[in-house]
């Protein structure tokens, strides 16, 4: 039996696919082949746990009624997002058409596609009746809701990233450039309501506030960035499809975004914590003590501080680490760093109930750990998105295009002038004249 | 906007370069119908069993009482908690056990009894024990062995009923809904069980139903609350909760009814909400309340 697929026929014989994978396998380098079978066993032990949390009712989780919401949800929320931190990044180049961010535009969108795929999946998995969900956010609409405004801003955002994926790898710019405009501006909106969905609740007083969405897009720009770094230098570490322009644009532009976007963040967490420790909120101060001396100071002071915050801004500031190593460790800290910072935020909003709930009298705090089901849910999850990513790095052309710089939608002098575009499109679009330098600098500190 | 995102979501797999507009837009064309029509006859199915919704306002079909037919615009219960009368035997935690299918957790409780203790250094210590539903231990009144007991007294404890309900707010799909007689119900049908609604009330008065012999409405996964026993005070009975309590320290009526308990202790005895600040306006009050409750 076979298929005809674009000019191909495929067979769907198992022996024979068993055979042919059998075959790419093996020629495979040892590391890469190593690579994938980590990755497979991960996402395997991610599908036990997500087998077992399917069945409504069953209590797999760790969460109880004073503390419902556990580390699904912060998986949720920090792969949401990464998803629109990645569009905000890359959209100085797609759409501001700043040169130096245009080689991040394809990883990207790739990017944020898997990782809104893998956000939509985790929350799948911790509603227990996801396809009601899809029927009932159309046939019963709750505009009331901020949850419900989030699924429509973040499924738009990915109908946005299909399209903007799709006419990316065939060529349709026009349809290309009106996708990247939109897909940038639902990135933005979209994070603001996920930060609403904690942000309206009067109850929750450590959530409660017009400043957790935007807080919530600060963190989203800073996941997106750091996750661009860690790609960014793979691409460049093993010469993968335009490593040249990674190494002399993308990695000095995504260390002078982490590092602003780290500045911005010690501002946000420092503001916090003063709020917090300002008077005598009930429910906010108290949660604030539990970050900064209860239950959850040690993701607090290590993972969130000092590892996510501290670590990464001195690897990018001192001249001896300003190498795209340096850049690495500093992504992955500060990649580490956000997902504590989502998991602190979220059970941060839970762990002083001013109330017994159904019953039960938390005191002083809350108490949630994490099942093994969630945390399998977690590592498969993360496991998925890499080895999906992995895949797309390998199958599909991630070399640069001339549609990208049409797509630079406000960033051209002279925007009405078509002619000059077309020409700064061709320069813009030419193979790297490396003669300069292999790291582009920039100049300054940064 | 939801439309757009129905209508599109067939689009990636079907956008490949071999394919023509034409073709995508005829698949998306007959998609969306297809998924509607779907969705519809779910909704229908969901609506069907119990609970009537119409022109923006909600009708419980329970069997009619039977005097007549049961008319949810005339009435308006609410309850007042007596504390300075509750003894804390939690037979009302037992009976409404009984008469919901409340899982036998003692974690999980549509109402429970809170036994509320402040020292002579005016600190105040809360527990409930199993809920209350087993009354409480002499050793539970007595926050330490050296402390004095200025005041003590028992908060009996469940939905509030809100007049502006938090949960069904924030519930994404309008699964949690307040009907005209002031009843914050869950469609069982439509709950998707985000435990959303949790989280925003502020009286900690739902929990999600676990898998089990014993559940409320028979779907485990669905978040569920106390009711005022509908399905009895629509009949023109008491909750099960009022109907055992052996001190009447849980008032219930209609407070469209002048004559009602409730409505008597509501205008003679000096009565208080939790949480007023909140702006909820809770259909359940309360009398000898202490400040530090809420």
């Amino acid at each position: 039996m076979s298929v005809h697929v674009a000019g191909r026929d495929l067979t769907a014989d198992p022996r024979v696919v068993a055979g042919a994978l059998r075959r790419r396998v093996g020629a495979m380098p040892r590391p890469l082949r190593a690579w994938y079978g980590i990755l497979v066993l991960l996402c395997l032990v991610g599908a036990v746990g997500a087998a077992l949390s399917l069945p409504p009712g069953w209590e797999v989780l760790g969460t109880s009624p004073p503390f419902e919401w556990g580390i699904l949800i912060a998986a949720y929320v920090f792969f949401a997002i990464t998803t629109s931190g990645l569009c905000l990044a890359s959209s100085l180049g797609t759409v501001f058409g700043i040169e130096m961010f245009i080689p991040l535009e394809k990883r990207h969108a790739i990017l944020a596609l898997l990782c809104l795929m893998t956000a939509f999946g985790i929350i799948a998995l911790d509603l227990q009746f996801p396809v009601r969900m899809v029927f009932g956010a159309v046939l019963s609409p709750s505009p009331r809701s901020p949850m419900w405004w989030m699924g429509v801003f973040y499924g738009a955002y990915l109908v946005f990233l299909i399209i903007e994926v799709l006419s990316m790898f065939t060529g349709r710019w026009r349809l290309h450039r009106i996708a990247c405009v939109l897909s940038s501006i639902t990135a933005i909106v979209a994070p603001t309501t996920l930060g609403a969905v904690f942000g309206v609740l009067s109850s929750r007083p450590y959530w409660h506030g017009a400043f957790t969405p935007p807080a919530m897009v600060s963190a989203a720009l800073l996941s997106g960035t750091a996750l661009l770094g860690l790609v960014f230098y793979v691409v460049h570490r093993f010469r993968l499809a335009g490593f040249e322009r990674a190494g002399a644009l993308a990695i000095p532009a995504i260390r002078l975004l982490l590092t602003i976007i780290l500045a911005v963040t010690v501002l946000v967490v420092g503001w916090q914590t003063a709020w917090g420790l300002y008077g005598d909120v009930p429910g906010l101060s108290t949660a604030t003590a539990a970050i900064l001396v209860g239950p959850l100071a040690l993701p607090f002071w290590v993972l969130r501080v000092l590892l996510g915050l501290v670590v990464p801004i001195i690897l990018l500031v001192l001249p001896r680490t300003r190498t795209p190593a340096g850049l690495a460790a500093a992504a992955c800290l500060a990649f580490i760093g956000l997902f504590a910072d989502r998991a602190i935020f979220v059970f941060a909003g839970q762990v002083v109930p001013d109330s017994a709930v159904a019953g039960v009298l938390p005191s002083p705090f809350a108490a949630y750990v994490p099942s093994l089901v969630e945390i399998s849910i977690v590592v498969g999850a993360f496991a998925a998105l890499a080895l999906a990513y992995t895949l797309a790095e390998r199958h599909l052309p991630m070399g640069e295009h001339s549609g990208h710089v049409v797509g630079a939608f406000l960033g051209s002098a002279n925007p009405a002038g078509a002619a000059d575009a077309a020409a700064a499109s061709a320069v813009r679009a030419a193979p790297p004249t490396l003669t300069a330098p292999p790291m582009y600098d920039g100049g300054g500190v940064l | 906007m939801s439309d757009t995102v129905t209508a599109a979501a067939p689009g990636p797999g079907e956008a490949r370069p071999t394919l023509s507009r034409r073709r995508v837009l005829q698949f998306g064309l007959a998609a969306v119908p297809a998924v509607c029509g779907a969705a519809l006859l779910s909704g229908a199915l969901a609506t069907s069993h119990d609970v009537v919704r119409a022109a923006g306002s909600v009708r419980a079909a329970e069997p009619e009482p039977a005097g007549g037919t049961y008319d949810p615009s005339a009435h308006h219960w609410a309850f007042v908690m007596d504390t300075t009368t509750c003894i804390g035997c939690g037979r009302c935690v037992e009976a409404c056990k009984l008469e919901n299918h409340v899982p036998p957790d003692p974690q999980l409780n549509r109402t429970w009894v809170e036994l509320h203790v402040q020292a002579e250094d005016w600190t105040v210590s809360v527990s409930s024990p199993q809920g209350g539903g087993h009354g409480v231990p002499a050793e539970e009144t007595m926050p330490a062995a050296a402390t004095a007991v200025r005041n003590a007294y028992f908060v009996p404890r469940l939905c509030m009923q809100c007049e502006n309900p938090p949960c069904t707010w924030v519930c994404p799909v309008s699964a949690t809904y307040r009907t005209e007689d002031g009843i914050v119900l869950v469609d069982e049908k439509r709950c998707i069980g985000c435990g959303y609604c949790l989280i925003a009330c502020p009286y900690g008065a739902r929990y999600m139903v676990p898998a089990g012999d014993t559940t409320p409405k028979g779907v485990p996964g669905i978040a569920d609350k106390c009711t005022f026993c509908y399905h009895r005070i629509t009949r023109g009975l008491l909750p099960a909760c009022a109907e055992v309590c052996p001190v009447n320290a849980r008032i219930f009526g209609d407070l469209n009814d002048a004559t009602s308990p409730v409505s008597v202790a509501v205008r003679d005895k000096r009565v208080r909400a939790m949480k007023p600040a909140l702006g909820t306006r809770p259909r359940v009050f309360y009398t000898g309340l202490e400040g530090e409750v809420d």
